[in-house]
């Protein structure tokens, strides 16, 4: 694996904060950040059904990683959060891990909402193909 | 004022302080250049005169401490009889070879977090993808935004 690309949620003032801690921290693995709003992450990943709902982290190689493992694989590309994702997906941390990135991840606008107004990257509100209907969770990533 | 007589037994017991003290550092710190060399070369594979060099580093580390400590609690009251000059003897001893093991465990703590760091970097992901794409996505280079590892 040559690279990481992060598919976050632009329309979310959490998740932009996020992805500023993400490009100014250390990484053992590049990583390329793609808010989801944007037409290339469209393009690139329009046949991820969970693009948008959840974050997604997609390989150069073609995996994709999405809700709470994807947060565990933003983690291992950080040099200094490595040994903590190992631990995190470990079985005594695993299942609360899972529910804190799943509440996170669910709760994002409202979080934001507290920390400031919303800020939009590209301007419109995000509109998935899937938006219409209610996705299910993804299934869940299994631990190595 | 009473002039000071010196103790009889304490000259004695420092030098025998003096020569376990060293020896035991001398000692142990061959001991650990010999074995800590072993876990350097694994660590710092690509570059052997790296290794080398944090290991006699870690090496003088360990024997400034060591002497330094053993210097410091060489002094005593006094010993006017044998039996309190054996005690005093042990005493410093057993204070040098604890301060010692502390040293030991520490300088083993710091091999094996060196070794888990280098370890760290090439491990794969912890979690399996839940999906594939079906080919490999051509990914154009935007350098704005990608994050380098400096």
């Amino acid at each position: 694996m040559n690279r990481l690309t992060v598919v976050y949620d632009g329309a979310c003032a959490l998740c932009v904060r996020c992805r500023d801690f993400l490009a100014t921290s250390r990484t053992l693995v590049p990583i390329e950040l793609l808010s989801c709003q944007s037409r290339e992450a469209r393009e690139r990943y329009g046949n991820v059904p969970w693009l948008g709902e959840e974050l997604v982290v997609v390989s150069d190689e073609g995996d994709v990683w999405i809700g709470p493992a994807a947060f565990l694989v933003a983690m291992w590309a950080l040099a200094d959060y490595r040994e903590w994702s190992y631990r995190l997906s470990g079985p005594a941390l695993a299942p609360l891990a899972e529910r804190f990135f799943v509440a996170i991840s669910s709760q994002r606008r409202r979080i934001a909402s507290f920390l400031t107004k919303p800020r939009c990257e590209d301007g419109d509100v995000c509109t998935m193909p899937h938006a219409d209907h209610e996705l299910e969770h993804a299934p869940r990533g299994t631990y190595r | 004022m009473e002039p000071v007589v010196p103790s009889p037994y304490l000259v004695p017991v420092y030098i025998a302080y003096a020569v376990v003290s060293v020896g035991l550092t001398i000692g142990l710190a061959r001991v650990l250049f010999r074995s800590g060399a072993v876990f350097l070369e694994d660590v710092f594979k690509e570059t052997p005169k790296m290794a080398g060099a944090v290991n006699q580093l870690l090496v003088v580390g360990f024997y400034l401490l060591n002497l330094g400590y053993a210097a410091l609690i060489m002094k005593s009251d006094g010993a006017s009889t044998a039996v309190q000059a054996a005690e005093v003897l042990a005493w410093k001893l057993g204070a040098l070879l604890i301060s010692l093991g502390v040293m030991h465990f520490f300088n083993m703590y710091l091999f094996f977090r060196i070794r888990r760091r280098s370890q760290l970097a090439v491990l794969p992901p912890p979690v399996a993808p839940q999906m594939r794409l079906p080919m490999p996505v051509a990914m154009p280079v935007h350098a704005a935004q990608i994050a380098h590892a400096p």
